[in-house]
């Protein structure tokens, strides 16, 4: 079996995700070869061919020309799977290639059941086996749910030449994040609250605690896309990933997207109305309770 | 100019799901249903175009699935499209990201869509495949999880939302597809002077088999409800014995709370 | 026979729903502590046609049906009963009349502003002395040139504060009892027409309970609405309407609580298992959901007999008499599973039930309900 790993590349650097693929790889004991639009600089280390497009030529993100260059690659190497991270880079690339192989993708695997890749569905509150009937398949993985390797032996690295059409697309350039106001990534408490504190007065009781427990506010996407929170408090793909000693989660049902952010925290108390909630899989204590009620009464305990 | 939107009815996310009875997709009965929250975005930005272009553009909505999803096409009607397209298929859960994009872009194909705005994803399934692969079926240019999207004399200039709140600008040349990301824009309400409006507009419906010729490649084999990782404590009843419970756990396992 | 609801109106309720959960039931609380409903809401609601929602597109109205009304009201009240009686009072209470009376000119002038929400409604029709009997009015009109003069007072006038328009009744003849009275479309601005005191009240804190006083105010003749001597037909016409109205905000409130009640059963532990375990509880919830689907099914009836155009006042007595009472049994009842907890504002359900209490009471008293009924079926 051989896996073709999609590594990614921003801003002069390759990203870490990419030695996740690594692991996956490893997980189905398949032979490695690898694919990179970026620079000699950052190839991924690892023992195992790597083909180099030349992103001087081809561009830090341009689909098209990004697919021409995964394709070659597939070309020379017939690979049984071709792997991306599940990122902005990856869902946005992995069905062009798909689609021009015409075989089937399986969006976001978490894991492999029975020989099948398993995906979360339903915002997580289930899980789906997905059964590619093509000879070959493209997967993206969940950030995360395979631990990246440490980075290895120098590659055999390999020059593709890529045609450099962009068919109707440009790429304009990056807008970088706004100012961090609150730096998640550092802290060593994060108290977050979710769509389940009902509105925005009551993000007050929820950064009392945060302040009772000498931590910080995190939020997730919804209260931030509501406006209740500022976006720096963000934990999630989009915002913050973080890894703090304690991760208290208020409110917050557990998106896909923000487990993703939250999963390397050490420790993790869910209070949430519903057991069922998908945060209650990640938490070590789960606080079946209204929030609302709960957490006042957890802070006058703490600053008691 | 011609806009098209596509969208998916689903579950209300806060249900209980339990699997259906061949193991193969959720049960749907009991469920409350709504249009995917990423095609709200994609309904509303479509809006916002056809009234910075006046009243020229012609918007329309397309739904594949059964008779139910009519529901999420008046919405997407009373929210300002001029008429929709309702793909009938009674059996539209089984049908995998290929086979949908497959089914769109056969009725796409010759209609000369300037632009095609899609969520990015759907809630339920969550394979945000559908809207790249019609454009690539298609032969037009695209771009995903779009969070800022506006367009001049043929142009598309949108933001994407990167890892870490970088975003990547984009531009495009139409005709081209978008999809549309949470936070884009702020979704309407359908008012109630609108939903009476949208009762008036066609609503054109076509049987799913004229239009289909692939098989799926990427089926479901099962769906399940996930296995709980063990060793997680679980508090319930009284708010002030929960209270002393966790913070007994919180001082055991944590060096943070002392 | 179909109990479905049509998808045109599963649409507006899951618009209505969004729309509520999203701007009305944050503030609820603050509404009832406020004693007053933000005009920020106000404006939401009237931009998303809540108060002309059955009033036809000519004059700026939705152009839907009863049940569309009964269904904007009902998901309204849910979460807040207050805005609930906004709505009502408003569209059956003022729109109402002025729509199946009015003129053509008088619809355009006066129907467009309310329906658009410009202008809130209200009606001037209870006094001192003449409540459950409206026959009893002694405000009086008398004619002088082209313009009627109005002395006297009206009470418990709900959205009177906000001095929009009214439809007002008064009597030219107090010994002709019913056929003495008209009605007139007034601009609550003009002069004479003072604020004697807005209400504190029990429940529905939200909105205005206004008593006026009225002297020597002076309405052009073309405001007359109908022909002079129609006034009692007028009112009783437009309370069969609105009892639709107040029976869909008693149901919206009673859900409310029922929702709170299930959700809370279901958490609340005691004795080592969910309340909702046991049949104490379980017993209350299957009759506290008897009562609100028995008047679900009367109060829809009631607006789709009244889309059908067929006679249905015996329907509205019903339904606002059954859905008042099954507002106030559920709301009690949602305090008692509730415990201690509901007796406490936090909980919402304390303030469902002073809501819940006026539903009984305006727009007809349930006695006066009983008569209607227990009249039609003995004649």
């Amino acid at each position: 079996m051989k896996v073709l790993l999609v590594c990614e590349y921003r801003e002069g650097k390759l990203l870490d995700t990419s030695y996740e693929l690594v692991a996956f790889a490893d997980t189905l004991g398949a032979e490695k070869v690898a694919v990179l639009v970026g620079d000699e600089a950052a190839v991924p280390q690892l023992d195992a061919p790597v083909y180099l497009a030349d992103v001087a030529l081809c561009g830090e993100y341009n689909p098209a020309v990004h697919k021409a260059a995964v394709l070659a690659a597939v070309e020379k190497e017939q690979p049984d799977y071709i792997v991306f991270s599940h990122s902005s880079y990856g869902w946005d690339l992995a069905p062009r290639v798909a689609v021009a192989l015409k075989v089937g993708q399986v969006t976001e695997v978490v894991g492999i059941v029975d020989g099948d890749f398993e995906v979360g569905c339903c915002n997580a509150k289930m899980r789906r086996k997905v059964k590619p009937t093509t000879a070959r398949a493209v997967l993206t993985l969940q950030a995360g749910a395979f631990a990246a390797v440490a980075p290895q032996a120098a590659p055999r690295v390999e020059r593709l030449e890529v045609a450099i059409d962009g068919q109707g697309l440009t790429f304009v350039g990056y807008e970088a994040a706004e100012v961090k106001v609150v730096d998640l990534t550092k802290a060593e408490v994060i108290v977050t609250a979710g769509r389940g504190v009902g509105k925005k007065d009551n993000i007050s009781l929820i950064a009392d605690l945060a302040k009772a427990m000498g931590g910080e506010l995190g939020a997730s996407r919804p209260v931030v896309d509501a406006e209740w929170v500022e976006h720096s408090h963000q934990v999630g793909t989009t915002g913050q990933s973080v890894s703090p000693k304690l991760y208290v989660a208020c409110g917050v049902s557990g998106a896909i997207q923000h487990l993703a952010g939250m999963k390397k925290s050490d420790f993790v108390v869910a209070i949430n109305k519903d057991k069922d909630a998908p945060i209650g899989e990640m938490a070590d204590v789960l606080v079946v309770a209204d929030v609302l009620q709960f957490v006042p009464v957890l802070t006058a305990q703490l600053q008691g | 100019m011609k806009i098209l939107v596509c969208i998916k009815q689903v579950p209300d996310m806060e249900s209980r799901f339990k699997p259906a009875a061949d193991g193969l997709w959720f049960d749907e009965t009991d469920l409350a249903w709504r249009m995917n929250e990423y095609d709200e975005y994609a309904v509303e930005q479509a809006v916002q175009l056809k009234e910075q272009l006046g009243k020229e553009p012609e918007l329309t909505v397309l739904s594949i699935g059964s008779d139910r999803v009519v529901e999420a096409i008046k919405k997407a009607l009373a929210m300002g499209a001029d008429r929709a397209t309702h793909i009938q298929d009674a059996a539209a859960q089984q049908k995998d990201p290929w086979q949908i994009a497959s089914i769109i872009t056969a009725y796409a194909k010759d209609k000369d869509f300037d632009l095609i705005f899609t969520g990015m994803q759907s809630q339920d399934r969550g394979s945000a495949q559908v809207g790249v692969l019609v454009a690539e079926l298609l032969g037009i240019a695209s771009a995903t999880t779009v969070v800022d999207f506006s367009f001049a004399d043929g142009v598309v200039s949108v933001k994407r939302e990167l890892e870490g709140g970088i975003k990547g600008l984009v531009s495009l040349q139409t005709p081209a597809l978008v999809t549309c990301q949470l936070g884009l824009n702020v979704p309407r309400y359908p008012t109630l002077p609108n939903i009476m409006k949208a009762k008036k507009k066609e609503i054109e419906a076509i049987a799913v088999d004229s239009l289909l010729s692939e098989q799926a490649i990427a089926p479901t084999a099962q769906v399940y409800a996930p296995v709980r990782k063990g060793g997680g404590i679980v508090l319930e009843g009284d708010v002030g014995d929960m209270v002393q419970n966790l913070l007994g756990i919180l001082k055991e396992k944590t060096a943070v709370v002392v | 026979m179909n109990f479905e609801l049509s998808q045109d109106h599963k649409v507006l309720q899951d618009a209505v729903r969004d729309f509520v959960n999203n701007e009305i039931k944050p503030i609820a609380m603050q509404i009832d502590e406020d004693h007053a409903i933000p005009d920020e809401l106000v404006r939401k609601m009237a931009e998303m046609g809540f108060l002309g929602s059955y009033l036809p597109e000519e004059y700026g109205g939705a152009g839907l049906d009863m049940l569309s009304y009964a269904i904007v009201i009902e998901e309204v009240s849910k979460a807040c009963g207050s805005s609930g009686v906004l709505i009502s009072a408003h569209t059956s209470l003022a729109c109402g009349p002025i729509d199946t009376f009015g003129s053509h000119e008088q619809k355009q002038k006066w129907l467009t502003p309310l329906n658009t929400g410009e202008k809130i409604g209200c009606i001037l029709l209870t006094e001192p002395d003449a409540g459950s009997d409206a026959g009893a009015v002694t405000t009086s009109y008398r004619k002088e040139g082209d313009e009627y003069v109005v002395n006297g007072s009206k009470i418990f006038i709900t959205n009177g504060g906000y001095l929009g328009t009214g439809v007002l009744f008064a009597t030219s003849d107090k010994s002709l009892r019913h056929k003495g009275i008209s009605a007139f479309i007034v601009d609550l601005q003009s002069p004479g027409i003072s604020i004697l005191k807005n209400e504190n009240k029990m429940g529905i804190r939200g909105t205005y309970t206004t008593a006026f006083a009225l002297d020597d105010v002076r309405i052009p003749a073309e405001n007359l609405l109908g022909e002079e001597g129609q006034g009692f037909k007028i009112a009783m016409d437009t309370l069969n309407g609105g009892r639709v109205g107040i029976a869909a905000q008693a149901l919206g409130i009673a859900e409310g609580a029922f929702e709170r009640s299930l959700d809370y059963s279901k958490e609340r532990k005691q004795f080592g298992k969910a309340i909702s375990e046991l049949q104490a509880i379980q017993f209350k919830l299957a009759d506290m959901y008897s009562r609100i689907e028995t008047s679900k099914l009367m109060t829809y009836k009631a607006a789709w007999m009244k889309d059908a155009k067929l006679e249905y006042s015996m329907e509205s007595a019903l339904c606002k008499m059954l859905a008042s009472e099954a507002a106030t049994y559920v709301t009690k009842e949602a305090i008692q599973i509730h415990g201690g907890y509901g007796f406490i504002c936090d909980y919402e359900v304390e303030r469902m039930y002073r809501d819940a209490k006026i539903t009984e009471i305006y727009e007809g008293t349930n006695e006066v309900q009983r008569v209607v009924i227990s009249k039609q079926l003995l004649r």
